[in-house]
């Protein structure tokens, strides 16, 4: 049986880092993505809406080394791409601090718990999400 | 209709979203997976895309608030996250099967009369500010499920414990399964679960919907991105939009009544199912 290590509820510098990777994750995702949307909008001037929802510009780099070529040939679809990667791994990286807590505070059950959902996300997205495409 | 024209467009739409979602835990996509398919024409797996990732930004930009704040339970969100995450997978994966198979409508009909079956255990719950006499079960003793917050309308600190997790955890796949496969927050369902059955009360557990709706969230995104139903052009402006509907959303949250957000809940739940019956039947 483990016991909570701290009480049962988490120490305030928890929350705050809880709060700040939350914050950090949105800003930069949103910076990606807005950035890279003007910038694809200027590049593409006279594109009509159902031209954008008939041709999704990042399909060819949803692979890893597709979009790190795309990034470094500094094209906005890989850029828009990575706007995306970073919203999705806001929540992951949230679960991963909380099993960094839970670890380090000999709570063993939560710390098991915080390592499945990790485990199940990243096999989501890595294995699973290919598989299916 | 140009882009340019659009984008506004989406963004105005997505901030109404945002607003909602926050304020009643739903998340926006509710409103933005209709509203993109019946007003923009976009097509409704493209249209579930976006609304993961509105989904997304919803949950980080509230979410930040909330914690903040100590209105959301870490430890119970991620405890329950055990749940959501496999659902979502599977309700993602599918998603994806479905839509080659143009099979989803009858998914459609489906959520739509389970949410109308959330409407009367609502209703009859409505004049609960707190539950009182909660008794924590041997799982959320042992894991420490329980807290306190200062709720600012009532002008005192407010103690609760989780209470009946195994049925909690049992709504929250549940809900991860509809969350992945429709690209909503499934927030319905994650607040019954923490209200009915865990027994907390109504702002912690709308707040806790919101902190566990992003990793619910982030599960199905990811199986729909790499399927290629998401679209940055328009999700970025509906991510935008969304983000900054919640930001809004979450700083008034704690100056509302918990019965004020409820009466807010309630009539979206009802939108929400007839919205997914019509349109499984292929109407409206």
């Amino acid at each position: 049986m483990t016991t909570p290590a701290d009480g049962p509820q988490l120490p305030d510098v928890e929350y705050r880092r809880m709060s700040l990777i939350l914050r950090l994750g949105l800003s930069t995702s949103l910076v990606l993505l807005i950035g890279g949307l003007l910038v694809y909008l200027v590049q593409h001037p006279y594109l009509g809406f159902d031209q954008a929802l008939a041709h999704n510009p990042i399909l060819q780099y949803l692979g890893f080394t597709g979009l790190v070529d795309g990034l470094a040939a500094g094209n906005m679809a890989a850029v828009l791409t990575l706007g995306l990667l970073a919203l999705v791994a806001t929540p992951i990286l949230r679960v991963m601090t909380g099993f960094y807590y839970f670890r380090h505070g000999g709570e063993r059950t939560m710390a098991q718990v915080t390592l499945t959902v990790l485990i199940l996300l990243l096999f989501g997205i890595l294995v699973l999400g290919p598989i299916l495409r | 209709m140009q882009l340019e024209l659009a984008l506004p467009l989406l963004l105005l739409l997505a901030v109404a979203a945002g607003l909602v979602g926050a304020l009643t835990g739903l998340g926006g996509g509710v409103v933005v997976i209709p509203a993109l398919v019946l007003l923009f024409g976009v097509p409704v797996p493209d249209a579930i895309g976006v609304g993961a990732v509105t989904i997304l930004a919803s949950s980080s930009a509230a979410g930040a608030a909330y914690v903040r704040e100590h209105l959301s339970d870490l430890r119970i969100g991620m405890f329950l996250e055990i749940a959501t995450v496999p659902g979502a997978l599977i309700g993602a994966s599918t998603t994806v099967i479905l839509t080659h198979a143009s099979l989803d409508s009858i998914l459609l009909v489906a959520l739509g009369i389970v949410l109308l079956l959330i409407v009367p255990g609502t209703l009859s719950r409505r004049h609960v500010e707190i539950p009182e006499a909660v008794q924590p079960d041997a799982r959320s003793q042992r894991l420490g499920l329980s807290g306190e917050y200062h709720d600012h309308v009532l002008d005192r600190d407010v103690e609760y414990h989780a209470a009946r997790t195994t049925p909690a955890l049992g709504v929250m796949f549940g809900a991860g399964l509809v969350s992945g496969m429709f690209g909503i927050g499934a927030g319905v369902f994650k607040v019954l679960a923490l209200e009915k059955y865990l027994s907390l009360p109504m702002k912690v557990a709308t707040a806790t919907s919101n902190f566990m709706i992003g990793v619910t969230a982030a599960a199905g995104t990811g199986i729909l991105f790499a399927a290629g139903f998401i679209d940055p052009v328009i999700a970025a402006p509906v991510a935008l939009g969304t983000a900054l509907g919640a930001f809004g959303g979450s700083r008034l949250l704690p100056h509302l009544r918990n019965r004020t957000v409820r009466w807010v809940f309630v009539p979206f739940i009802i939108l929400l199912a007839i919205e997914s019956i019509l349109r499984g039947f292929g109407i409206g």
